[in-house]
């Protein structure tokens, strides 16, 4: 496919561009003085494709992890382990087990074993990491650090304990490092660009829409995991050939910190904002161990103190870093975007019918939903509507799978929704929105409709999918496409919520209360929207909003709810003439 | 049976510390949201007041006192100059917040003091033995134990009975309510912070008569083992952390003590057991033992 | 008593009130109505200091008190029972209504407490218990104790009805139809718009963040354009506040 190749060349570009920088930086620094300097390059580098393996996982999934680093001593040990001379590890390690002892590769070799060898460890850490939410996944990455640490210090006849291990043969240069950086930009860049990195960044941005959507937590956080964990391994492996000795020290929760730094200042979003933050980083610790004054204070530790304040800094000023999401890859991206020629297909109705019946949902003691139920043909607007606590929303969490009901039955057609993950349910064809706007805050508009498009590529490939710049034009977003989404005014932002569901080319659209906050004029012209586009993929339409006016407008059938039950329902006039519908809303005077 | 008291004493000293710090830490999250990992520095703070006035004449009869109104000053003074400019921030820019503090207290130490370890004198009486019945214990035990209790006995008391205490539980569970009931936003904090302050002072004082040293990164491994604990029993519930600290210690004396029987030199890798056990527990209850739920709507 | 001024507030992108002007004179019970989402939280929220106005101003009893943290306020004698209750679920009864106190000195909230286990039975009943084992009215009624604790001039009610079975829903009232025979002021925020409005002297009307409609209460709820305000009218007429 072009488009592949498209990807490939830009990731390719990207990061050519940023190395090519940092080489002019590195060249014009070497020309200034000695040999030393040639090391704090290769440190440099080093640190580099660490901050980007950290970039991968953290960045894109938003999941802080301080365990990283327990990977990297893993694969350092495992480098020193096969690399250093049979003669030499007899001396060492004369108690080696498993043989290893008779065992002696090349820099190339030990490098594969090291990343090998980590990323199987990693794979198997990674299942408990991401299947776990909240601050779980940072301890359980915590405790991976002090596991390792344990091992490593107290397993005497593999790693010497806490001496560590020296006489690893020594890559001379740069240029290994050179090309496992540039190796690591790309595959970075790429991730970003591939379905499952798309979905990362989802999970990131929103825990709760993108499932809603479709997007599995897991798949999309282990993926990234797996893949970092290959990236830190190469960096440690690589490092640990180009100093010749590994001792626990070198991955202490400290260092790992300081990786971790490099990559939050300059901004863990992007590629780009990992590389200005490894290398300001980089300088700038350097230049503090200068700036200490041996004679004067009681050692260099200036490091420490350049480290806390810019981070301090940074955190207060600029959370997301310094460069956000501004990056090169993304302004490549909108730089070569063309748009695809439009095509005109006929939607296709579905010809299933989402039905919910006798819904039961207790909180503690509290019944939130009492019996209610509701059915909604192929096409058809169905408008959900009652006072305040009547339970619209609890049904809503109930269909698409956020809330289990204590009784009851949710079906598409011959399809059981009832005990269906919300991913399932997006999946089988239901999109929705929600109350309080859960857009993907840091993307850009056009990624926000493309997310959802991607889902719908894989999953619902069976339905007529609409183009997502038509559907950004039809929801007249296409001017804006290019902002992230949090700077659109809030008409807009219900707009793009509602092209985004609309772009999974569902069978049934969800919409909890689409017009809420927006004037008069703005809900009268959501009608037509709402209409419109889920005519473009024939889509029947459930639908929350206290505004009766814009219900009536647009429903062709009128749900009630009360107190957890359905009060009545019928046609918009119906309901309207219904004197207990003006009692649910109004209240009597009893 | 003796074995296993010794055992037992040993894992109810170690944990009582994690459980002080794990509480200052359940108690700062509870108020805003931040799993502080600076709190471990209120050890180095109080391991550097002591230092001080040990070398100007310091006795071990009023040093408690320094110790605890150092601990928590420093708190306090940390969510003056950071925290208070982050504190709507997301949970990950107020942890990222106190990692800074951890950094820039570590730097401190080690440009105006020296980044080599500094000690002092210990009570002459902290590793005194006495026997009861078989088993022998050593005086700091009995003190650890003991000053631990008095401690968590007080702070029940300061949460259930004063107003301080119920604003403080009240502003955990709901902030704007509790600012609706005229209870003041930067002083429900700076308590907290105080609070969590003289707790870790009490902590750093039963560390520092057994260990009479100061280092700039001292606090480190107690705050990494206090926020296991503290997320092991629940961020944000008291009885949660106070159990998870008591959990932890136990398991610590009790795999190391106990393992090598199980496998001949197994002792070696017991915290790494410790640790591997602690994983799998977040994988089965990511939440903690006891769950603390934070109301948001969909 | 209460005088809000072209009060303008903003979430983020959303606006929330445009402009709403009102007042609430000494003694008098107000009610504010209108549909889901036309901002009569976000008016209570702001009076009440919770939120920052982007524009306009809030006077209480003369004095300006926009953007006044609410603890300031409650100290001046304005406090709100907000939606949902917001109880706090972990605490007591009797903490709740200590915290209530937070204002008072430690004998007039001693006092004060026990004042309010006289007042409501109820809450006596379940004093040590948690509040989050509390039914529905009884939480209600914990939320309007807990408010009047710091002997509140002017009382601001946040859907005081909501999730209420009909007999609870009674039960609130009575209990602010025996407030107001006390002389307690209050702006009540209230779903069952006909019977609200029955019950206050006067009643504003709101809708998409505009005040549509104004009157004597009586009056108002029989206005015509008090349902129109529910089932959403014309651009026009709810622009022109």
């Amino acid at each position: 496919m072009s488009s592949a190749l498209q990807r490939l060349s830009r990731s390719t570009i990207a990061s050519a561009a940023l190395l090519a920088v940092v080489w002019a930086l590195a060249t014009a620094y070497m020309q200034t003085g000695g040999s030393s300097r040639a090391l704090l390059i290769g440190e440099m580098l080093s640190n580099f494709i660490l901050v980007l393996g950290m970039q991968v996982f953290i960045g894109n999934t938003g999941v802080l992890s301080f365990g990283h680093m327990a990977f990297a001593q893993i694969a350092a040990y495992v480098t020193a382990i096969v690399a250093i001379p049979v003669a030499a590890k007899a001396k060492s390690l004369p108690d080696i087990p498993f043989g290893l002892g008779d065992v002696h590769l090349g820099p190339f070799g030990a490098t594969i074993v090291a990343v090998l060898v980590t990323v199987l460890i990693g794979a198997l850490f990674g299942v408990a990491v991401c299947r776990a939410g909240g601050l779980a996944p940072t301890m359980i990455t915590l405790a991976a650090l002090f596991i390792v640490e344990q091992v490593v210090k107290n397993w005497q006849e593999l790693t010497r304990g806490a001496g560590g291990l020296t006489g690893i043969p020594i890559v001379q240069g740069n240029g290994w490092l050179w090309l496992g950086a540039f190796v690591a930009l790309v595959v970075a860049h790429q991730f970003q660009e591939t379905r499952i990195g798309r979905f990362a960044v989802a999970t990131r941005e929103d825990e709760l829409a993108a499932p809603a959507l479709g997007i599995r937590l897991f798949t999309s956080r282990y993926a990234a995991w797996v893949l970092s964990m290959a990236f830190i391994a190469l960096g440690s492996s690589l490092r640990t050939q180009s100093l010749g000795n590994v001792n626990p020290k070198q991955f202490t929760l400290d260092a790992g910190i300081l990786i971790l730094v490099m990559l939050v200042v300059g901004g863990m979003r992007t590629v780009s904002g990992a590389v200005l933050g490894t290398v300001l980083i980089t300088v700038g610790n350097e230049l503090f161990r200068q700036l200490g004054d041996p004679q004067r204070w009681d050692i260099e530790r200036f490091p420490d103190l350049f480290l806390g304040g810019v981070m301090l800094l940074v955190m207060v000023l600029r959370p997301g870093g310094i460069l956000g999401d501004l990056d090169v890859a993304g302004w490549l991206r909108r730089r070569m975007y063309r748009r695809k020629e439009p095509t005109q297909v006929e939607p296709v109705a579905g010809d299933r019918t989402l039905s919910a019946e006798g819904i039961i949902v207790r909180f503690g003691g509290f019944t939130a939903l009492d019996g209610a139920g509701l059915q909604v043909r192929p096409g058809e607007v169905v408008g959900l509507i009652g006072p305040n606590g009547a339970g619209k929303t609890t049904l809503f969490n109930v269909i698409t799978g956020l809330v289990p009901e204590t009784d009851g039955r949710v079906s598409l057609g011959d399809l059981e929704l009832s005990d269906a993950t919300p991913v399932q349910v997006a999946r089988a064809g239901l999109a929705r929105t929600f109350q309080n706007l859960r857009l993907f805050k840091n993307l850009s508009v056009r990624d926000n409709v493309a997310l959802t498009s991607l889902v719908a590529a894989r999953h619902r490939a069976h339905r007529v999918r609409p183009d997502v710049d038509q559907l950004l034009e039809a929801a007249g977003l296409l001017d804006f496409a290019d902002r992230p989404a949090d700077t659109l005014d809030y008409g807009n932002q219900r707009r793009l919520e509602l092209a985004r569901a609309v772009a999974l080319a569902p069978e049934f659209l969800l919409l909890d209360e689409p017009t809420s906050g927006m004037s008069d004029a703005e809900s009268q012209a959501m009608v037509q929207s709402v209409r419109e586009m889920a005519a473009t993929v024939g889509a029947g339409v459930l639908v929350i909003d206290h505004d009766l006016g814009f219900i009536t407008r647009i429903s062709d059938h009128i749900v009630v709810l009360a107190e957890g039950q359905v009060l009545a329902e019928g046609t918009p006039a119906e309901v309207r003439a219904n004197p207990a519908v003006a009692a649910a809303y109004l209240g009597s005077q009893a | 049976m003796t074995k296993l008291l010794q055992t037992l004493v040993d894992g109810l000293g170690v944990g009582s510390t994690y459980a002080l710090l794990a509480l200052g830490i359940s108690l700062i999250f509870g108020v805003m949201h931040l799993v502080n990992f600076a709190h471990g520095e209120l050890i180095t703070v109080g391991a550097y007041t002591s230092y001080f006035f040990f070398i100007h004449g310091g006795s071990w009869w009023w040093m408690p006192v320094a110790i605890l109104a150092s601990a928590a000053l420093a708190s306090v003074f940390t969510e003056l100059v950071a925290f208070r400019w982050v504190r709507n921030a997301s949970p990950f820019t107020l942890l990222l917040t106190s990692f800074a503090i951890e950094r820039l207290s570590h730097a401190l130490w080690q440009i105006f003091i020296s980044p080599k370890q500094r000690t002092f004198r210990k009570p002459s009486w902290v590793f005194n033995q006495f026997s009861l019945g078989s088993v022998r214990f050593e005086v700091m035990d009995l003190v650890t134990i003991g000053v631990t209790g008095v401690t968590l006995v007080i702070t029940a008391v300061v949460f259930k009975r004063t107003l301080f205490g119920v604003a403080v539980r009240g502003a955990a569970e709901d902030f704007d309510a509790a600012r609706l009931m005229g209870v003041k936003a930067n002083r429900v904090i700076s308590g907290a912070f105080a609070f969590a302050g003289l707790l870790a002072g009490v902590a750093a004082c039963l560390i520092l008569m057994r260990t009479p040293a100061a280092e700039p990164a001292m606090g480190a491994d107690w705050l990494l083992k206090a926020v296991i604990a503290a997320v092991i029993g629940g961020l944000g519930s008291f009885t949660g952390a106070v159990v998870g600290g008591l959990v932890l210690g136990l398991l610590e004396t009790f795999t190391r003590a106990y393992l090598p029987d199980v496998a001949d030199g197994w002792d070696r890798f017991s915290t790494a057991v410790v640790f591997i056990l602690i994983a799998a527990f977040f994988v089965v209850r990511p939440d903690g033992v006891f769950k603390v739920s934070h109301a948001e709507r969909v | 008593m209460l005088e809000v001024d072209q009060l303008t507030t903003r979430y983020g992108a959303i606006t929330a009130l445009h402009g709403v002007s009102l007042r609430v004179n000494a003694g008098e019970v107000v009610a504010l109505v209108g549909p889901n989402g036309a901002g009569k939280t976000t008016l209570l929220n702001t009076v009440a200091g919770l939120l920052r106005p982007a524009e306009g101003a809030v006077r209480f009893n003369g004095a300006d008190i926009t953007g006044t943290e609410p603890a300031t306020l409650v100290r001046r004698g304005l406090a709100l029972v907000p939606e949902h209750r917001r109880i706090f679920k972990d605490l007591t009864v009797e903490e709740n209504l200590r915290l209530g106190g937070a204002t008072l000195s430690a004998s007039q909230r001693r006092h004060k407490v026990h004042e309010m286990a006289d007042v409501f039975p109820v809450l006596r009943a379940k004093w040590s218990t948690s509040a989050g084992f509390l039914s529905g009215g009884e939480a209600q009624q914990l939320a309007v104790a807990r408010a009047l604790m710091c002997d509140p001039k002017l009382l601001l009610l946040d859907e005081p009805t909501l999730g209420l079975a009909p007999t609870m829903v009674d039960v609130v009232f009575d209990l602010i139809a025996r407030l107001r025979t006390k002389g307690l002021t209050m702006l009540v925020v209230e779903q069952n718009a006909t019977r609200a409005l029955h019950m206050a002297d006067r009643g504003y009307v709101l809708r998409t963040g505009h005040v549509v409609a104004d009157g004597a209460g009586a009056e108002l709820a029989a206005d015509s354009r008090l349902f129109e305000s529910f089932i959403g009218g014309s651009a026009e007429e709810s622009g022109a506040s």
